[in-house]
């Protein structure tokens, strides 16, 4: 429900403040209004904390002139509104945590703010229940039914296949490692699916290293490490990711140590995912290091041309999207770093096709590859343009910049000068400047000539358009 | 009229008589970006991730302001970042962010390199895409060209929709101005237009400021916009003014 007091509100701030304040600051802001009570909710300490220095006093301005009551109150708190949040997002799972701050009430004439620590991590979401409740964070889409197979990832597949089969069997730990965007997190999330699958009563959790680190620090804040060590070492299975955010935190190095070798006594399976191998994480303690070497470390690579086209078209008939072969094998040679920028490139094309209301072809690929990559990252200036045109033309920069005007000087002037008008946004002045202290008038005069010839001179048309080509891509 | 309510009148001019013209979808002049644009409206009835780049003045942090102006009228909390500010802002103000319907980062590459921000903003990432939010984000250059220490954070932005915003032909941004213009209540005869695209920066930024500066100019002098009278106005630089004493 909005609140109209905050409407009316936030049309005084919108006329009053700068797009960008009012963008910055303000929008944020969530606003429950009852009883007499406006409560701000801002979605963290360093923008209460802002707003309250900056706008709050003027806040409480507008607000009492609008007041419903006699004893009205604005205040500001941490928090977010659940229900104005997208769709509650409790799915499954899924759920991440939800702030829990405690409101302080602050009267409009006695402007402060002040605000309680969100407290509410993966681990305290149910300690209020006898038994540790886990929760698994996994994805369901992540299985191995989804998982391409193709050379580069072929062991990692069969040893993770293993794991999920036989959790806290042979390879324990499991450590999986390989660059950005190839893969890991998938296989990590197939063998929790698959192990939750064959024993759905399996306490398997799936959790960021980044994550791991904050409950941990709040754990600490909050006197509550005990539940926190609790929680992890009651796992069967601990799938931790990117565990290379441990690096320099050495108080969670030694909290995940401990961890660690309670899981591996106890027969659970502890599997991790790196950028790299365990040795050559920086920042890492090397007892902690030669540990993730004790089961079995397999790698995965970026994949071959075959498997990127096989992930294309899986991903595409994945989403129920008719792409063809050609197509496939056009981002497949082009994109060759990783799987996310062949997935981005895949979900460009398809908007594309819905976008145009065209079917999925070469030409539509195209398109989309040129915004992904950078074909026009080459900066054009004016300098570049004038280099570009004379080595075309085979004369001088300094005959560009002459008062020479020879028709075999003019017309590479001209050209140059039209192509600085399309392709920079200097102003005409500034062009006619960069040509040897020429009139707006005469670059004016250039670009009109150019563009009369181009439709009449083919040799100009085709010169010009070999040009703008050398200087976009 | 008395001399205090005359004062009153005199000291409320600037603010209360201009017309409201903030950044919105229907007065971003989309031209050959349309397709971005619809892409973005959709983000806010289905979750997605889009990336913008492109030069100064292809509207990248109108498209963003006016998405979050879009989502606000649905009564949806939405969250701007200007990274280009990143010195008055701290990576602290991402967290929780995840708990609004739409993150948008303007200009991402100021941020690059800056590892504090670049794990920040991963992290954010990450927490977005499992709420399901929507995240828009800006920068000069596609993914790939930007200088970001983190590759993490790269392929994230890489694996959502790119869109080039491609900058309009000097047709589109007369026509453009001029739209602006109307909606600011200001009349800009096509002779002015053309002669402010022929004598200025043709960046649509600078453009509008301009506009922007002829507005008030026009409002002040109670006089409508004419080549002399912008010549007036744009020339009355200091450097120029200077040049008269």
């Amino acid at each position: 429900m909005e609140s109209a007091l905050w409407r009316k509100c936030l049309d005084h701030l919108e006329s009053e403040l700068s797009a960008q304040q009012f963008n910055t600051w303000i929008r944020p802001l969530q606003a429950i209004e009852d009883n007499g009570t406006l409560r701000l909710l801002a979605p963290n300490r360093f923008v209460m904390e802002k707003v309250n220095e900056r706008f709050f006093q003027h806040i409480a301005e507008i607000t009492s002139r609008y007041k419903t009551c006699e004893d009205f109150r604005v205040c500001l708190e941490i928090g977010s509104n659940d229900a104005a949040s997208p769709g509650g997002k409790n799915v499954g799972e899924y759920a991440p945590p939800r702030d829990a701050s405690a409101p302080l009430a602050t009267r409009a004439s006695n402007v402060q703010a002040g605000v309680r620590n969100r407290f509410d991590t993966s681990f305290t979401r149910r300690s209020d229940r006898t038994d540790v409740q886990h929760v698994r964070n996994l994805c369901p889409d992540f299985t191995f039914e989804t998982f391409v197979e193709g050379k580069s990832n072929q062991l990692a597949k069969a040893a993770s296949v293993q794991v999920g089969e036989n959790p806290g069997g042979a390879y324990n730990p499991l450590f999986i490692y390989g660059g950005v965007g190839l893969g890991k997190t998938h296989l990590m999330h197939a063998i929790g699916n698959l192990i939750v699958q064959r024993d759905p009563r399996a306490r398997v959790v799936y959790i960021h290293s980044e994550r791991f680190v904050g409950d941990m620090v709040k754990a600490f804040q909050h006197n509550a490490i005990n539940e926190f060590k609790r929680y992890y070492r009651s796992v069967d299975s601990l799938l931790i990711d990117d565990i290379q955010f441990f690096a320099h935190k050495e108080r969670s190095q030694e909290e995940f140590f401990h961890t660690f070798n309670t899981l591996l006594e106890g027969q659970s399976q502890v599997i991790m995912t790196c950028d790299r191998y365990p040795k050559e994480v920086g920042g890492l303690e090397e007892r902690l290091k030669s540990r993730f070497g004790w089961g079995l470390t397999v790698s995965i690579d970026p994949p071959e041309l075959e498997t990127r086209v096989a992930i294309l078209m899986s991903k595409a008939a994945q989403t129920q999207v008719d792409l063809p072969e050609d197509v496939a094998f056009f981002i497949a040679q082009r994109i060759r770093s990783n799987i996310r920028e062949l997935e981005g490139t895949l979900r460009r094309v398809v908007a594309n096709a819905r976008f145009t209301g065209r079917p999925i072809n070469l030409d539509l690929a195209r398109d989309a590859l040129k915004d992904l990559i950078a074909l026009q990252d080459k900066l054009v200036t004016i300098d570049n343009i004038q280099k570009t045109v004379a080595d075309y033309c085979k004369i001088r920069i300094s005959d560009l910049k002459s008062k020479r005007r020879s028709r075999s000087v003019a017309r590479p002037r001209q050209l140059a000068m039209a192509l600085a008008k399309e392709l920079t946004n200097h102003s005409l002045p500034e062009i006619g400047e960069a040509f040897g202290g020429r009139d707006h008038t005469t670059v004016l005069h250039a670009c009109r000539k150019i563009k009369e010839l181009r439709e009449t001179d083919s040799r100009i048309k085709e010169d010009y358009a070999n040009l703008l080509r050398m200087l976009t891509t | 009229m008395s001399e205090s309510q005359e004062e009153m009148a005199v000291r409320q001019l600037p603010l209360g008589i201009r017309l409201k013209d903030g950044n919105t979808f229907d007065n971003y002049l989309a031209a050959s970006n349309a397709q971005a644009v619809a892409c973005l409206q959709a983000a806010l009835q289905d979750p997605a991730m889009i990336y913008l780049w492109g030069g100064e003045g292809t509207g990248k942090t109108h498209l963003l302001q006016a998405a979050c102006h879009a989502a606000a009228a649905k009564g949806r909390p939405c969250a701007y970042l200007p990274l280009a500010c990143w010195q008055e802002l701290d990576a602290a103000m991402l967290e929780g962010l995840e708990n609004t319907s739409l993150v948008c980062l303007d200009d991402i590459a100021s941020v690059a390199g800056r590892t504090g921000w670049e794990t920040a903003l991963f992290h954010l990432y990450n927490r977005l895409r499992d709420a399901g939010a929507t995240l828009l984000a800006t920068g000069p250059a596609p993914p790939a060209a930007l200088p970001l220490a983190l590759p993490d954070l790269r392929s994230r932005l890489a694996w959502g929709m790119v869109f080039q915003l491609h900058p309009l032909r000097d047709e589109e941004k007369l026509a453009g101005l001029q739209q602006r213009a109307r909606a600011r209540g200001l009349e800009l005869p096509e002779a002015v237009g053309r002669y402010l695209l022929q004598h200025c920066p043709r960046d649509m930024g600078s453009l509008l400021a301009i506009l922007e500066r002829l507005d008030r100019a026009s409002l002040a002098a109670r006089r409508r916009l004419t080549i002399p009278f912008v010549k007036i106005v744009l020339g009355a630089r200091p450097r120029k003014a200077a040049r008269h004493k």
